[in-house]
């Protein structure tokens, strides 16, 4: 009785394990098809799988658009911003795990609100700010934004990396001679390194999807990121999804390996930084 | 000279906070500001800000019909995109903390949906639901379940219910991820014992299971509520609020009001409505967190 019901449960964990699966990966499917299909067979309708594999639509793409362009600004905004985030928030997740100070609640409070707030609804301020000081349509000023408000993560995943570590060694080279910012670099630092890369790719990646703030201020071609930049393929009249969805998945690769690289110390990290602090 | 010395420790902290401080008042809290102030001002189309009017803004903000749906889906969006993405990836949390052959991948398979950018996500599935040519349509009619296309997305509720669905979509995994690294940390004799005990699923699940990977259900869930809420790129790619206004959420509603249809001075009143839900979350969410780092 036991064994057949053990069964059962197997074989229902495999169906609905399964079911999700399919289901997850459809739309990536969906993406590599369709960016695989001739400019003819886009709107026939009676095929699922393209009746002639157009790979060429990978070469295309760079020079249909300029999708080379876009992908540098995404790399430079996104690498300016993971920078930038990082050297900000190493020395303030060193104060707020070793050092006692006046204000520290008050800070950690301020960094877990900040993180509440997306970007989103302080557009319309954004926008006016950017604009006052010249920086909208500019690639400095997405990465100085990006790096804003990926901040609270990075000294949120840096200072719990920086708890973890015990703080005796940097006091025994102390002892040995070594000041404060030196015993932070060769000591805490190389010890801390997988904490330090997971918070530079996960920052990194939210950089490289970031959407909204890249549309708002960045009007000229020459400027637009990835995400912002697949517009070109979605004209008025019509829509050229083949490349849409080519260059798209050039996109989405990369930082899918990156994502998977970094997730089980990512969740770990943030998980226990929005439980315990 | 030892006075001196005793300053520089005292201010030390401080010198090591600057950059971020820094960062962060420049290019979080001035825009905080600016929108407050803006949405009290009279703002020209051009967006020149004209003068203190009051609140005359939030007024005409809510005279508007489109203000109150926008604000009834945005409730509504939260609530269903959060609330179903919970239970379906606290389920998939669950089945993925068994063994099994292949768990490994589909670990890996459930990241995707996390990873991708939300614009990205956002046109594939405009692209599978379109009612021409769409993927599905396509898929459903060779498989023989349907004998014509559907219009998927034919009412303003059918448009906004996909939404919804795509919104799940992208979160689950998240609710996924960390309840599973909570139920990680769960010793299996708990389970052995309660079963020795004769504790059944159901009361394994609500008085074991539950209670143990309470605080990352708490912290997806607060942090899920307020991405859903802020989320812009999966409105605004599929439906940008049609038809006729009716499937906007506070966000997309504001972005419509803004950089649309040049109404800055109600778009700022939207964001600072926005703003105040957000902070409430916001602290207490803070409280909460606060909270669990005096018990650790």
């Amino acid at each position: 009785m036991t064994a057949k019901r053990k069964t059962w449960q197997k074989v229902l964990l495999y169906v609905f394990v399964i079911v999700v699966s399919v289901v997850i990966l459809y739309p990536y499917f969906v993406m590599f098809i369709t960016a695989l299909k001739t400019k003819n067979e886009m709107y026939a309708i009676d095929h699922i799988l393209p009746t002639i594999w157009e790979w060429s639509n990978f070469t295309k793409i760079w020079s249909a658009a300029p999708v080379l362009r876009y992908f540098l600004n995404s790399l430079i905004v996104a690498g300016g911003a993971t920078l930038l985030a990082i050297l900000c928030g190493i020395p303030a997740a060193y104060a707020l795990s070793r050092m006692k100070f006046k204000g520290k609640g008050i800070f950690m409070g301020a960094v877990i609100m900040s993180q509440m707030f997306s970007p989103v609804v302080l557009l319309v301020g954004i926008y006016k700010m950017m604009v006052s000081i010249n920086l909208n349509n500019s690639l400095l000023g997405l990465i100085l934004l990006n790096a804003a408000f990926n901040q609270a993560f990075a000294i949120w995943l840096l200072r719990g990396t920086f708890v973890s570590i015990s703080p005796e060694m940097e006091q025994a080279a102390k002892i040995d001679g070594c000041g404060t910012v030196r015993a932070l670099i060769k000591v805490l630092l190389p010890m801390a390194l997988p904490g330090i890369v997971t918070t530079l790719i996960f920052i990194f990646i939210n950089a490289w999807n970031e959407y909204t703030i890249a549309l708002t201020l960045i009007s000229t071609d020459a400027f637009k990121p990835i995400t912002v930049g697949i517009n070109v393929f979605y004209g008025f009249n019509f829509i050229q999804w083949q490349y849409l969805f080519a260059t798209s998945l050039c996109a989405t690769i990369p930082v899918v390996v990156l994502f998977l690289l970094i997730e089980k110390h990512l969740v770990a990290g943030l998980t226990a930084g929005g439980v315990k602090g | 000279m030892n006075k001196k010395k005793k300053t520089l420790t005292a201010i030390q902290p401080y010198v090591w906070l600057f950059p971020s401080v820094l960062l962060m008042v420049t290019m979080i809290v001035i825009p905080i500001v600016s929108v407050f102030r803006i949405s009290f001002s009279e703002v020209g189309r051009s967006g020149l800000v004209k003068g203190f009017n009051g609140i005359q803004n939030y007024l005409e903000v809510f005279e508007e019909p489109t203000f109150w749906t926008t604000l009834q889906n945005t409730l509504v969006w939260t609530v269903v995109v959060v609330g179903l993405s919970t239970v379906i990836g606290f389920i998939l949390a669950m089945v993925l903390n068994q063994e099994f052959v292949g768990r490994k991948i589909v670990r890996a398979i459930v990241i995707f949906p996390w990873a991708t950018a939300l614009i990205i996500q956002s046109v594939i599935w405009k692209y599978i639901i379109n009612a021409d040519y769409g993927a599905l349509n396509v898929l459903l009619k060779k498989i023989g379940l349907i004998d014509s296309f559907v219009n998927w997305t034919g009412t303003a509720q059918s448009m906004f219910a996909w939404e919804c669905w795509v919104g799940i979509f992208v979160t689950f995994p998240f609710v996924t991820f960390c309840v599973l690294s909570g139920l990680q940390g769960i010793d299996t004799s708990l389970y052995e014992a309660a079963s020795v005990d004769g504790a059944g699923f159901w009361s394994k699940l609500f008085k074991l299971t539950l209670p143990l990977v309470g605080p990352s259900l708490t912290v997806s869930t607060v942090l899920n509520i307020i991405y859903v809420f802020n989320s812009f790129p999966i409105v605004w790619t599929i439906s940008k609020g049609a038809p006729a206004d009716q499937t906007h959420t506070l966000v997309t509603y504001l972005y419509q009001l803004s950089f649309k249809d040049g109404k800055s001075g109600h778009a700022a009143a939207v964001s600072v409505i926005g703003f105040v839900i957000l902070a409430i979350l916001a602290s207490i969410y803070m409280i909460m967190s606060l909270r669990g780092e005096e018990e650790s």
